[in-house]
């Protein structure tokens, strides 16, 4: 699949194994950030194969689309989309955490081929993101500059001095999506610190805004090159999602947030409820 | 055109920046609100607008812009008064400048007493201690201006994260236009036999004056001048403990972790002296003048001369 020649069926298909290989990454690990790595699953799929213009064999590429997620702990998903699409050899991804790995739990710019930008410390990658989009601008370059940033990321302030930074200087070259997945660690974002009216705040601080279903491939493409598309603001797609999707037994959950794998017992448990556990590992 | 050591220090800031984007398109200057304090608004804004970024009263978002930019190869200089650059950002510094290992360099303004007028909310005696213990951060503080011209030429074509002190008004002359600044090395600005003095920043036109008396007083003072506080140079320092086996430090910020501490640590594990160490005494500060403060914190002139007497007599 590449982005010349789009099929749903195999799209659903390495949607069903990149959940399946990332469940098992975390499980080799012992544990890890399963539940916000799962909800982007589409969006990375969508985003690598779809949308962003990049080159596997030239990860810094200077004309290739950037990404940012700065919910750097999703980075199972990005590792294991990266390794699909050829950045790294796909018997990194059960390294994942283990001593001397390439594939720390948050994504890592100076180790791994294809991560843009290094992040952990949430709220501080959509300034990254600014930092990189503004750098397009000075240089006249035309590449976008995707940025993830997850709803319970939202609370910190950074991001709103971002918001800001990013309208007051038109960085249309910029899109950012939030991965509304309703949860965080300690509960459901509406019950810890609601961030509704969400898509208006985004509008005040002067940014165009999309809502999508981050579980829909169409309604993905679709948004994802809209947002691409827009002029003269940057452009904030709220991504509704379920978090752990695919995985019943953590799906929607507040302890999904990071689970622990301390045996062979639980290692069944969540791989047995994968929606799709008839997957052969590709390691 | 004004000789250089008749400027303040904020003045070359501004004017260094300049020379270096006219050679160096990647240099970035980036504000948070206090470029007139700074000394880049207008001299930079208005010199090199693509070159420079207001990031508005935001400074842990413009150390994230800095990150993206470095990225890109830009070569971010980002001001702000020190307590805003190093204390309040520490986080983003030490995540998206230090460990990703993202080429910014961190301008903190008025660092230390020099913040007079603001007060104990803005006076930051601990940036040199906090940046000095993150991993992968060199820490500078020029003593003039032809020192902070050198350093920010080196630090331009550098890509390791710095942080530097900057005071804005004008300094005495210490070094001329052959000035060179080398990470990991200092200066002896005096040699003498009976106490080694060790200095940086703001605190070494006074040291060099106490220096100047009590060797006409008939006490050798060593002075060593510090302006790279991380990496320290062990090797000076080693060498002057043996000379005159007794030190003396002072600094513009707290005892507690600076400067001070530095040479302790490096002279504890490899050759150890007496040392007496000068600086604020682990309390904040307060709106007050120079004097009262060196009065009040006892790290003065007349304090450091009698520290250098009174430690003469600690000697083995």
């Amino acid at each position: 699949m590449n982005n010349e020649a789009f099929d749903a069926k195999k799209f659903d298909l390495l949607t069903e194994e990149l959940r399946y290989v990332i469940t098992d990454m975390v499980c080799c690990a012992g544990s890890g950030h399963l539940g916000g790595a799962l909800s982007l699953v589409e969006t990375f799929i969508t985003l690598y194969y779809r949308v962003m213009n990049v080159d596997p064999s030239n990860p810094k590429w200077a004309n290739r689309d950037r990404l940012v997620m700065s919910k750097g702990h999703g980075a199972p998903v990005w590792y294991a989309a990266l390794a699909y699409k050829g950045y790294f050899p796909k018997d990194w991804l059960p390294t994942l955490n283990a001593d001397g790995t390439k594939l720390p739990s948050h994504a890592d710019e100076r180790t791994v081929p294809g991560i843009d930008a290094t992040t952990g410390s949430l709220g501080q990658g959509l300034s990254v993101a600014c930092g990189m989009a503004l750098a397009a601008k000075l240089d006249k370059q035309n590449h976008t500059v995707f940025c993830i940033i997850g709803d319970g990321e939202t609370n910190e302030g950074q991001n709103w001095e971002a918001a800001m930074f990013a309208a007051h200087k038109n960085l249309d070259n910029l899109v950012a999506i939030t991965d509304y997945n309703k949860l965080q660690i300690d509960g459901f974002t509406d019950d810890i610190l609601g961030l509704e009216p969400l898509v208006e705040k985004w509008q005040s601080f002067g940014w165009e805004v999309f809502e999508m279903d981050g579980h829909n491939r169409d309604d993905l493409y679709e948004k994802l090159t809209a947002a691409k598309n827009v002029t003269g603001k940057p452009a904030m797609i709220i991504a509704h999602t379920i978090k752990g999707k695919g995985c019943s037994e953590i799906e929607n959950t507040i302890g999904s947030h990071n689970i622990k794998v301390p045996d062979e017992a639980a290692r069944e448990k969540y791989l047995s409820a994968m929606s799709n556990a008839d997957i052969e590992l590709p390691y | 055109m004004a000789e250089l050591h008749e400027m303040e220090m904020r003045a070359v800031y501004a004017q260094t920046l300049n020379e270096l984007m006219e050679t160096n398109p990647a240099v970035m200057c980036l504000e948070a609100d206090l470029g007139r304090a700074s000394g880049t608004v207008p001299k930079v804004s208005d010199a090199h607008p693509d070159n420079f970024v207001e990031c508005g009263v935001a400074e842990a978002n413009m150390i994230c812009v800095g990150a993206g930019l470095a990225l890109e190869g830009k070569i971010p200089f980002c001001a702000s008064f020190s307590c805003f650059a190093s204390r309040r950002v520490y986080d983003q510094i030490t995540i998206s400048v230090a460990y990703a290992n993202n080429n910014v360099k961190i301008v903190g303004t008025a660092p230390g007493i020099t913040q007079g007028p603001n007060g104990g909310t803005h006076m930051c005696f601990q940036d040199l201690a906090i940046m000095r213990a993150m991993p992968n951060m060199h820490v500078y503080s020029p003593c003039d201006v032809y020192e902070l011209r050198a350093m920010l030429r080196q630090m331009a074509s550098s890509d390791q994260p710095a942080y530097m002190q900057l005071v804005r008004p004008k300094l005495p002359k210490i070094f001329d236009d052959n000035a060179t600044f080398t990470p990991g090395k200092a200066v002896v600005l005096r040699e003498g036999s009976d106490v080694t003095l060790v200095s940086t920043g703001f605190m070494t036109k006074f040291a060099r004056d106490v220096a100047d008396e009590l060797s006409a007083n008939g006490v050798g003072v060593d002075l060593l001048h510090c302006p790279s506080v991380k990496p320290l140079d062990i090797e000076a320092l080693v060498a002057s403990a043996k000379k005159t086996g007794a030190v003396v430090t002072v600094e513009n910020q707290n005892i507690v972790g600076g400067l001070g501490s530095a040479v302790c640590e490096a002279l504890g594990e490899n050759y150890p002296v007496p040392i007496q160490r000068l600086g604020i005494n682990d309390q904040f500060g307060e709106v007050a003048t120079e004097g009262y403060l060196f009065d009040k914190h006892c790290f003065g002139p007349k304090h450091i001369t009698e520290a250098c007497q009174a430690i003469l007599k600690r000697k083995a």
